[in-house]
């Protein structure tokens, strides 16, 4: 054997103890690529489980979510009506609550007026008391005047029927005197004058002559401009209708308008309507008097 | 070559079994080294040539 064959066979054996070494150690850190392909295929199952669940959830999710939209949505729809019922309402309520305040406001000021005129009328009582009093007083003393002219007034009338009794006295006295004067100048052919008192007798007094009297002018109405608020009566100058006359128009006793006349010709005279009645209205034919 | 031994034919010996023993070791660690890894295969992938 040679010596190169030696060498071959040396090296041989070393780099084949090498190589199978390191082939040993590769071999025994390797990687189980099978058990690992199995737990990825088992978790690869397992999240496609997991997705077909999450899709199914997803799904049933969306339906509900549908639903619950659904839902939501109509309750939305009947919560709008609502608001608009609500709103509505509210406008409704705010409207009576402008009137209610405008209400109170107006009761406040009547309130106000009312004590103003409770007042006044606290204060007019008073006063009136205050009268009423001053007038007691008074009537007191006019009481006590009056006793007084009552007791004056009873003596008085003693002494007139105490003259009574003298003039009753005296008038018989007189009859008796004239009827012996009488007795006594007849046989003289004489006969006794009745005296004429020196005392002049007092008269009753009578009512004066009247110092005016009514001017009793009659007539109608012959023309009518309710436009102008004139008038047309059938008498004038003649009849001694003069300017500054006021002629009462009256129909079947009722009392129409009067007439202030302006213009006066011989027969007929023009003057302006006053305190026209609104429901009757003068018109041709009815009656005018300066008197009712 | 021998002078004498043009008629007889002479038995081959080995002269040194060292590089006999060194040829079977480096054998047995290759037969081992083959065993080993083809146990890993059939071990893990249950099959020592396919592909699983």
């Amino acid at each position: 054997m040679s010596t190169l064959t030696k060498i071959l066979i040396v090296l041989l054996t070393i780099s084949s103890i090498f190589l199978c070494g390191i082939v040993v150690t590769y071999v025994a850190n390797a990687d189980n690529y099978r058990q690992k392909y199995e737990d990825r295929e088992t978790r690869i199952r397992a999240l496609t489980e997991t997705e077909e669940d999450a899709k199914t959830q997803l799904k049933e999710k969306t339906d509900e979510y549908s639903r619950q939209e659904s839902i939501l949505r109509s309750q939305i729809t009947e919560l709008k009506t609502e608001i608009a019922q609500k709103e509505d309402t509210v406008r409704t309520i705010e409207r009576e609550k402008a009137g209610l305040l405008e209400s109170v406001n107006s009761y406040a000021s009547k309130v106000e007026s009312a004590n103003q005129t409770a007042q006044q009328q606290t204060q007019l009582f008073e006063n009136a008391q205050a009268e009423l009093e001053k007038v007691k007083a008074e009537l007191t003393k006019k009481r006590k005047e009056l006793n007084e002219l009552t007791l004056s007034l009873t003596e008085k009338l003693a002494i007139i029927d105490d003259i009574r009794i003298k003039n009753r006295r005296l008038t018989e006295e007189k009859t008796e005197l004239l009827s012996r004067l009488d007795r006594l100048s007849r046989p003289i052919g004489k006969e006794p004058v009745r005296p004429t008192p020196v005392t002049p007798e007092r008269d009753i007094a009578k009512v004066a002559t009247p110092l005016v009297r009514d001017i009793g002018l009659r007539g109608s109405v012959t023309d009518v401009d309710l436009k102008n608020s004139m008038a047309e009566i059938s008498i004038g100058a003649v009849n001694g209708v003069k300017v500054g006359n006021t002629f009462h128009v009256t129909r079947g006793g009722r009392f129409i308008c009067d007439i202030l006349i302006i213009d006066v010709e011989t027969e007929k005279a023009v003057g302006f309507l006053e305190k026209v009645q609104p429901q009757q209205q003068p018109r041709v034919g009815d009656r005018v008097s300066t008197n009712l | 070559m021998s002078p004498n031994g043009q008629g007889r034919r002479q038995k081959a010996a080995v002269p040194n079994n060292l590089y006999t023993v060194i040829l079977a070791v480096a054998l047995s660690v290759a037969l081992a080294t083959l065993a080993f890894v083809a146990y890993m295969c059939y071990s893990q992938y249950g099959t020592i040539f396919k592909i699983p």
